[in-house]
């Protein structure tokens, strides 16, 4: 009987997806669940046959659907079907209703934890973090769900995928002041890119995005800072990156703020500064202007 | 370009370095308009000398900061492409264990299918489980490029220092001004106007940053394509497991069904 009762409610799905060929086969299905033995299967099927139908039709209820599919499936004890469709609930909900969508992931992302597969588990945070980003706006959360990516990334030894997370999660702490974390990482992802053939162009870059961190806390970290990583990598000191701090501490010093913007602009004119480098760059000026003012 | 006429006679002619022609053309000229045609193309010409001075400069920024972007995108693309090596070992070393396990399963069948396949098994002994291959853990893309490099820019410091053109001469571009007076190439070829002379230094400046920044985007470029190469034959490789993988997996399939 509650084998029937889910045949059944699929059927409702199917005759709700408007499909008359699904509503065909759920009428067969239905008579035969009588005689099969197979009748959660059959049940999965029909569900994610008319999850699927409602994608094509866009109507994204098709979430509803695949959790339902997903769900029968643990029933089942098969876990990585469980697992796919819960994927696939959350990505038909990324359209219609985030926090659904999250919750379907998370629980894909239990699934695959608990059967060790941590890198698709990381991929998936990856995901979560993305919605967070861009749908519900909750940078701490997507932060935490970066970190938690790249420790799973870590341990699996993919450091590439690990770096590509742990250096969003720098940006974003950067921009939400918290300093440290953000210098520990960039100093760290530089590091790891300086012995590398590839990625040594890049390592530059953290450098300098580390340096800017140190100088809005302080100048005479930011100072030392750059000293010691010119001794660790010499090619640093040559890139226009090293020159450009260099400059921006003797403006801080002298306390020019016309110096400081001077050389800001003249970086602009050849490579463009992005939004976070603005960010930072203005900070450090409202910290000479304010000195500034106090001085007077 | 107007290099050789920027060393123009009209430039260094000029005792003071101001732009301006001098008034002395009133006590000669017998011209009532204050200036004669002599320097009024005096004028233009200098005029003309500074503005194409200027676009050249212009030009030599627009040029370094698309040499600095490409050297942006370069970069991006080689963490990418050492994300994606990761990730085709990885996927190495899954198509192994794949095998493991359907060997693994294909002595069970054997065994299910019948007395004579258990007999069999039995004196084929255990498949031995082969230990994973010793691997470093950490990517790294091939050395061998790295002190190919390393060599190279060696080479490049003395090359720069022999080659006559890449050697800042006292003479530099600016041929025609050995034959001008003494002072002139004492200031290492600059015209002596003093706006000009800027230009040029800055110029110069520029073509200095951008030849370091090309060497530096052709080591990119080399390294990127050896890095493209290795992980062109591990595609092969991988390529040819997969296709043995799914012709194992579909026997393994059939086996299952006929046991029923």
């Amino acid at each position: 009987m509650f084998e029937f009762k889910n045949i059944f409610n699929a059927f409702v799905i199917g005759v709700k997806a408007q499909r008359s060929l699904l509503y065909e086969s759920c009428l067969t299905k239905c008579v035969l669940s009588y005689r099969s033995s197979s009748k959660l299967e059959e049940a999965c099927d029909i569900y994610v046959r008319a999850a699927n139908m409602f994608k094509m039709a866009k109507n994204w209820s098709a979430g509803n659907a695949f959790s339902q599919a997903a769900l029968l499936h643990l029933q089942m004890q098969s876990k990585h079907d469980a697992a796919t469709n819960f994927i696939d609930a959350g990505n038909a909900f990324k359209k219609a209703d985030p926090h659904e969508a999250i919750n379907c992931l998370n629980r894909a992302i239990e699934i695959y934890t608990d059967m060790g597969r941590f890198t698709i588990a990381a991929k998936h945070h990856i995901s979560i973090a993305e919605i967070y980003e861009t749908e519900l706006v909750d940078i701490d959360k997507a932060i935490a769900h970066y970190e938690q990516a790249a420790d799973y990334y870590k341990g699996e030894e993919s450091t590439s995928s690990a770096n590509k997370c742990l250096l969003k999660v720098a940006t974003y702490a950067a921009q939400l002041e918290q300093y440290p974390k953000a210098i520990e990482i960039y100093e760290q992802v530089g590091t790891h890119a300086m012995d590398s053939t590839l990625l040594k162009y890049s390592a530059k870059d953290h450098f300098f995005k580390a340096a800017l961190c140190h100088f809005c806390v302080d100048m005479l970290n930011a100072k030392l800072a750059v000293q010691k990583y010119e001794e660790m990598f010499p090619a640093f000191s040559d890139s226009r990156e090293c020159k450009l701090v260099k400059k921006l501490l003797d403006a801080c010093e002298e306390q020019n703020v016309d110096a400081y913007t001077d050389s800001v602009k003249e970086f602009d004119t050849i490579s463009r500064l992005d939004q976070w480098l603005t960010t930072m760059l203005l900070r450090i000026k409202k910290t000479i202007q304010d000195e500034e003012s106090d001085l007077r | 370009m107007a290099y050789p006429k920027s060393h123009n006679p009209f430039a260094d002619d000029d005792d003071e370095e101001d732009f301006k022609p001098k008034s002395r053309g009133f006590d000669d000229d017998p011209n009532d308009s204050g200036m004669s045609d002599a320097e009024r193309r005096q004028r233009y010409l200098q005029q003309e000398v500074m503005r194409t001075a200027q676009s050249a400069v212009d030009s030599s920024y627009r040029s370094l900061s698309l040499i600095h972007e490409s050297e942006k995108m370069g970069v991006e693309t080689a963490e990418e492409l050492m994300r994606q090596g990761e990730v085709l070992k990885r996927t190495d070393k899954m198509l192994d264990n794949m095998d493991q396990d359907l060997k693994t399963s294909q002595k069970h069948i054997t065994s299910i299918k019948s007395v004579w396949g258990g007999l069999v098994n039995y004196f084929k002994g255990k498949p031995e489980t082969k230990p994973p291959p010793e691997q470093p853990n950490s990517y790294e893309a091939s050395d061998r490029l790295q002190s190919a490099l390393s060599n190279s820019r060696g080479h490049e410091d003395r090359y720069q220092a022999s080659h006559p053109n890449l050697r800042k001469l006292d003479t530099g571009g600016f041929g025609a001004s050995a034959s001008l007076d003494d002072s002139s190439s004492s200031q290492n070829g600059y015209p002596k106007n003093k706006h000009l002379k800027e230009a040029h230094q800055t110029l110069d400046n520029n073509l200095d940053d951008m030849c370091s920044g090309l060497s530096r985007l052709k080591s990119l470029g080399l390294g990127l394509q050896s890095e493209i190469d290795s992980q062109d034959d591990s595609i092969d490789a991988l390529l040819n497991k997969a296709d043995k993988m799914d012709l194992k997996i579909h026997n393994t399939n059939q086996q299952i069904k006929n046991l029923k």
